[in-house]
């Protein structure tokens, strides 16, 4: 078994990205009061959460869980919303993946639920080098907000990002321990 | 004064060169347009389809400077911010990629004057007498000899130069500069894919003014692997071709199998139909690693930069045929070719000849004598799986993946016998080898991947070259008006999510009766399936350029077919006059022909560059989601853009909030959402009602396929009047529209950007 280093990302094709790189974090309760502390949060869909299941479940149920312990808004990229359909769940927003980054990216934007543009901004079930090409949109072009990603891969681009995850086991403590530490938040 | 003498002597130069005097028609504003002639127009476009960078890094690392961070708003030491960097860059891959086919399009015209003259005349046929849509469009010239095109190609270089320039240090501060940089880039490579192909078509008498060309082998299984092989590899047919002449010359065609990669297959199968067509740039490495090939000749662009060591490790001889890529290999263009046949068979050295005759014989007869002493025999299950079980599951081999697949899972599940996992992972491999390279334990991943392969053989039509313009009078008008809801054109690479989009994506469009046309190795990949009657989309569907078709173009180079299709419609059709007349021409196509590129394995840097080309053409193109890693799109925000046109009936400004095209260069993950987006980037100001309601009852369905049921949330956006709404959605759509307060708006009579920004270009110039 080769070694996984924790904060290289796990993708080599999104290696050495520079000079700033995300802050890792593999504690769900730090995790937990780094969302519970933004006031105008967005929780973006990636189509990867409805192919991969953790612990019999599909990811996207996780991603759900998150949303509703702390009242998130969603927005569903690609075609996330028929898999949300499915299971009785609205959209709060449904663009695509660049096209909310786009929004994202303008500081006077008004957000999915007219609000104010979001201050945090969660990234859950993208392929990792689609994933960090947008994170580095927003890392560059906004800095009016802060990124973070679900995934079990470290996301270099991103503001806060979960370390290389080997066991599946240990990434879904970490995803129900973010969600049970925002429902005390 | 001095600068009007200077002006009026720079013209009278370009009058010159473009035989002004032939009256053909009226010169436009904008003959042979250097850099800043038609910057206004890219202008107009930046400000609705605004530049997005993602960038790939947060430093420059350009010059002695460096390396600088650029990262929260800091400058490099030359000054350069993050986003000019990024248009820089984007600007340098289009440049690439444009020199890339004028280069070869320069190679291949010398090569083709040599043999036939300056003098040769251009026929295209008795169904295409608009030769060159985009030569006539951007210079002004209306080439009738070889020799003609010689000046096109010269423009073009000197304008690549002048672009290049721009990139060094110090200079262009504005990314939007940049960016109109890269569109004119863009369009001078669909000038130099032009100047190639017709220059072929003209050279090698390949097929034109047909559409029912050959149906070809394609796929490594139709290759016969008992004759001598010979392999080519690249774009550019000045070899493939000798080597088809020479076998036949000496009556060996026979006895030698002859096979291609890429897009010389593709040149190779128009010249002669015999050739197999192997697969696209991702089954490269692959077919070479399995040893069929005898003999290798490569030629330029898209061959693999190891492909000596590739080939002696598969024992295969190998001839370097072109300049551009001679690997470090002695040069035997001199050489007697038996001697060189001694040293390649005895020695198993491998050369660059760049005499196509000589690379020709020397090919056939290395080939002939190497082969019979060679196995090339496929890796049996057993053997597989005795590889197979080496493997200690250390995931080294995902991490390197450019595809973010477990490679190491298929190779496990084969230790045990299943071969199942491997086959499915067979179609997402875009062929790098970086997996096998990884390896702590030197597993040949891509031997054992044999057993994962396919052997079926399938059929592909070989390329057609432009579109008559007997179609064009056919479909101008529906395409237009939008009674054909559009032209969707699959062009580019091979970097494909997986491999079988493609095919799916066309047999949706085709079904749905849109006008389908390929392009490269998008071409050959939309081949590689068949329906349950055993049916590739080749055979499925007809291939004249109509409603409901499927058209292979050609190579890389006859993407200026299709572009040159798209002016057609302008000029043949609505009669507006293209000569010198960029702007005219890409302001219809932008408001009124519903066409939508995908490139949705882009990879390389030509794709780039054809890709912007058609942006400045006013085509959107939707990209995969490996050409996040292009750095740039180009996108709108519906919302917030405005969505003024001016309508030159009424002459007036109108804002329409209609966001059509919404975006000009976009990304997306899945083909589910391409699928979704395909039918909407069609839409365009200009449609009928009728025709409006025929792309929207597309659109709706495929939203409702894809995205779960329910109705697209930007329906509203894109129903003018009640007459818009298509039949079969009618009572849900005015159920959704009432319910939010939807209101009626009036149809622009004749949309057009004309008079909306500055420009030379007069508003009645568009009305016809």
């Amino acid at each position: 078994m080769s070694q996984l280093a924790p904060s290289l990302p796990f993708h080599r094709v999104n290696i050495l990205t520079g000079t700033r790189t995300a802050r890792l974090i593999e504690d769900p309760v730090e995790y937990a009061k780094q969302i519970a502390k933004a006031e105008r949060p967005l929780l973006v869909l990636g189509p990867r959460l409805m192919k991969i299941t953790l612990g019999g479940r599909l990811l996207i149920e996780y991603a759900l869980d998150i949303a509703k312990a702390k009242n998130i808004p969603t927005c569903a990229t690609a075609t996330v919303k028929s898999k949300m359909v499915e299971l009785g769940v609205k959209p709060d927003s449904v663009y695509d993946v660049v096209e909310i980054i786009n929004a994202l990216k303008d500081p006077e934007w008004k957000g999915v639920r007219k609000e104010g543009n979001h201050d945090l901004v969660l990234f859950f079930g993208f392929r990792t080098d689609l994933g960090e090409q947008g994170l580095s949109v927003l890392k560059h072009f906004a800095p009016h907000l802060k990124t973070m990603t679900m995934c079990k891969y470290y996301y270099p681009h991103a503001d806060f990002s979960l370390p290389n995850i080997r066991k599946d086991e240990q990434w879904k403590n970490i995803l129900e321990g973010i969600v049970e530490n925002l429902k005390k938040e | 004064m001095a600068e009007l003498k200077e002006i009026t002597k720079k013209l009278k130069e370009i009058h010159e060169k473009i035989k002004a005097e032939i009256p053909w028609e009226p010169i436009g504003h904008t003959p042979m347009p250097e850099i800043p002639d038609l910057r206004s127009w890219d202008m107009k476009l930046l400000q609705t389809y605004k530049p997005f960078y993602a960038p790939f890094c947060d430093l420059c690392c350009f010059c002695t400077y460096g390396k600088c961070d650029l990262t929260e708003d800091r400058r490099g030491a030359c000054g350069i911010d993050i986003g000019t960097q990024q248009a820089r860059f984007v600007l340098l891959a289009c440049l690439m990629g444009c020199s890339a086919h004028a280069s070869h399009a320069g190679h291949i015209l010398d090569v083709l004057i040599e043999k036939h003259g300056p003098d040769k005349k251009i026929n295209l046929g008795t169904s295409v007498d608009l030769e060159a849509p985009n030569i006539r469009t951007v210079l002004g010239l209306k080439p009738e000899t070889l020799g003609d095109l010689k000046i096109a190609i010269e423009y073009v270089y000197k304008e690549i130069a002048h672009l290049l320039d721009s990139t060094h240090m110090g200079q262009e501060g504005s990314c939007l500069d940049y960016e109109s940089k890269s569109l004119h880039a863009g369009m001078l490579d669909h000038v130099g894919m032009e100047v190639a192909d017709i220059a072929q078509i003209v050279g090698f008498n390949y097929p034109t003014s047909v559409a029912d060309t050959p149906l070809v082998d394609l796929g490594w299984a139709s290759v016969d692997k008992t004759k001598p092989v010979i392999l080519f590899v690249g774009h550019n047919p000045a070899t493939s071709t000798v080597v088809v002449d020479y076998l036949q010359e000496n009556n060996l065609y026979d006895k030698v199998e002859l096979c291609g990669v890429c897009c010389t297959a593709i040149e190779t199968t128009r010249y002669s139909a015999r050739a197999k067509v192997v697969g696209p740039f991702s089954r490269q490495l692959f077919f070479i690693r399995s040893g069929i090939a005898d003999v290798i000749m490569t030629d330029e662009q898209c061959i693999r930069t190891d492909m000596p060591q590739e080939a002696t490790k598969a024992g295969s001889a190998m001839i370097a045929a072109l300049d551009k890529a001679m690997y470090g290999l002695e040069d035997a263009t001199e050489q007697n070719a038996d001697e060189v046949v001694k040293k390649m068979v005895e020695e198993k050295k491998h050369f660059a000849i760049l005499d196509p005759k000589k690379a020709a014989e020397v090919a056939v007869k290395v080939a002939m004598t190497i082969a019979p002493q060679r196995r090339k025999e496929w890796i049996t299950e057993q053997e597989a799986m005795e590889l197979a079980k080496r493997c200690s599951l250390c995931g080294m081999c995902e991490q390197v993946c450019p595809n973010l697949f477990d490679i190491g899972k298929g190779i496990s599940e084969v230790a045990k016998g299943n071969f199942d996992v491997i086959k499915e992972i067979f179609n997402l491999c875009v062929g790098c080898g970086k997996c096998e390279e990884e390896c702590p334990r030197n597993l040949p991943i891509f031997k054992i991947m044999q057993v994962g392969a396919s052997k079926e053989t399938w059929k592909m039509r070989t390329g057609r070259g432009p579109v008559m313009d007997t179609e064009i009078r056919t479909v101008g008008a529906p395409i237009t008006l939008g009674t054909i809801p559009g032209v969707v054109a699959i062009v580019g690479c091979s970097n494909f999510p997986d491999i079988r989009d493609i095919a799916e994506i066309v047999d949706e469009f085709a079904r749905r009766k849109y006008i389908v046309v390929l392009t490269g190795c998008s071409a050959m990949v939309a081949g590689m399936w068949k329906d349950a009657d055993g049916k590739t989309v080749y055979e499925k569907y007809p291939g004249d350029f109509d409603a409901g078709c499927v058209v292979n173009i050609g190579s890389c180079v006859a993407n200026a077919h299709i572009s040159g299709a798209a002016i057609k419609i302008a000029n043949i059709f609505a009669a507006l006059p293209l000569r010198a007349n960029y702007e005219v021409m890409a302001d219809y196509v932008l408001n009124r022909v519903g066409a939508v590129g995908i490139a949705w394995g882009a990879y390389s840097q030509k794709a780039a560059s054809i890709a912007t080309g058609f942006n400045r053409l006013g085509v959107p193109v939707i990209l995969g989601p490996h050409s996040s890693k292009y750095r740039r799109l180009y996108l709108s925000r519906k919302e917030e853009n405005e969505w003024k046109v001016m309508d030159a009936r009424k002459r007036q400004i109108v804002e329409t909030n209609e966001p059509s095209p919404e975006h000009l260069a976009y990304v997306c993950e899945t083909k589910e959402k391409a699928m979704v987006m395909i039918p909407k980037l069609c839409i365009r100001k200009n449609d009928t009602p009728q025709g409006r309601g025929i792309k929207l009852n597309h659109y709706i369905s495929l939203y409702k396929k894809y995205m779960g049921g329910g109705l697209p949330e930007d329906l509203p956006l894109y129903v003018r009047r009640d007459a818009d709404i298509p039949l079969v959605y009618k009572k849900e759509v005015k159920a959704y529209l009432t319910q939010i307060g939807w209101k009626p708006k009036e149809p622009v009579g004749l949309p057009t950007l004309i008079g909306t920004y500055p420009t030379k270009v007069p508003l009645d110039s568009v009305i016809h």
